[in-house]
């Protein structure tokens, strides 16, 4: 089929625009939503501290080099130490917070929050396209793709001989799903509950910080090799100097 | 020491301490230039989304334009860095291929858009 289809103006005006412009709507109003429904939330103290101890003890193994080799092992032991290292969870202690975490209400809240507000508008405009907008063909994709894409692509029209470019309407939702995150991010800044990609790896990572963390940092900190570096630094100086006055 | 003493009016921000043989990275400065670099592959995969549609590619050609003007984006981001990548970067693969994929989506979304009210309806 190399003859271009002419397609009705009205199909332009009243379903490419409208469901664009409906979904960076819904895209917006979500993120405010989530913005409204998030300031009710308290950091627990306990957990906060757990953080910045393993900040602390990151920063230290991180800048391990900097220091002399006895000031690290003071700091190590501060860390590590079995008796009160402030690292050193006891075992019994060490699966109590990550129960806690998924039992305790709040959390739980808020992820079942946080989930529905994903999962709700895209399940709603979803079923409003297929109602409104099915039966017809909405637009061409420039480029060509294979027969086995035919299925999914023009799933609301019936004829087998029109070219695979030529989509329904679903599948330009399905396009402006994807395509619009990249918009979102740049006309919300950063901090955007519409990119579903990031929060599913944030999500992933989310119920075991705390308890595996201080684990892993600990065993981190123990492994780290200590070479000063400071005494070298005088002939890397004497070497810049040389360069800038040859 | 450098690490992001306000020397630059740009948004890029050095991120190596200039002083030791180790490379480290201030962690935020790093992450800001990431964002500096996803910003302005998404905004330009979305112009090129739309100059290709209007422009009227058609298959690979359309794809082939995505990878030029991506191109440009690492060149430019490479010029403006001074050519000194690793004292804005830890590697080479930041500048070169990251956001490469999200932008894609956005490329394709805006190409399809523009092709179509131009040159169909």
């Amino acid at each position: 089929m190399a003859e271009d289809l002419v397609l009705d103006t009205a199909i332009r005006d009243w379903v490419l625009i409208p469901l664009s412009i409906v979904m960076v709507l819904i895209g917006v109003l979500r993120y405010f939503v989530s913005k409204l429904m998030r300031s009710t939330q308290v950091p627990d103290g306990k957990i906060v501290k757990e953080g910045q101890v393993i900040v602390r003890a990151r920063n230290l193994r991180a800048a391990a080099n900097f220091i002399p080799p006895k000031s690290f092992r003071a700091r190590r032991a501060y860390f590590s130490n079995e008796e009160n290292g402030l690292l050193h969870v006891p075992k019994g202690q060490a699966q109590n917070p990550q129960a806690q975490m998924f039992s305790d209400p709040n959390m739980a809240m808020d992820m079942m929050k946080k989930n529905l507000s994903m999962i709700i508008p895209q399940t709603l405009t979803f079923a409003w396209v297929n109602f409104f907008f099915s039966g017809f063909v909405a637009a061409k994709i420039p480029f060509p793709l294979t027969q086995r894409f035919r299925s999914m692509l023009q799933n609301g029209i019936d004829l087998s001989t029109v070219d695979v470019s030529y989509v329904s309407s679903r599948s330009w939702y399905f396009l402006n799903l994807f395509g619009l995150r990249g918009l979102f991010s740049l006309i919300l800044g950063e901090d955007n509950a519409t990119d579903d990609a990031q929060r599913m790896m944030q999500m992933s990572g989310f119920g075991f910080d705390p308890t595996k963390n201080l684990g892993a940092e600990k065993d981190g900190l123990d492994i780290v090799q200590h070479e000063w570096a400071l005494p070298k630094f005088e002939q890397r100086a004497e070497a810049v100097l040389r360069k800038l006055v040859s | 020491m450098a690490v992001g003493h306000g020397d630059s009016s740009s948004s890029d921000k050095k991120s190596t301490d200039a002083l030791s043989d180790l490379q480290t990275f201030n962690a935020e400065n790093l992450q800001s230039n990431m964002k500096v670099i996803y910003y302005s592959r998404t905004f330009l995969s979305i112009i090129g989304g739309v100059i290709a549609g209007i422009l009227g590619f058609k298959g690979l050609i359309g794809f082939v334009f995505y990878f030029l003007v991506m191109a440009v984006t690492s060149a430019a981001l490479t010029a403006k860095a001074k050519f000194s990548i690793h004292s804005y970067f830890d590697t080479w693969n930041r500048v070169l291929l990251d956001g490469f994929f999200g932008g894609l989506m956005s490329f394709v979304l805006f190409w399809t858009f523009a092709y179509d009210i131009v040159h169909i309806f």
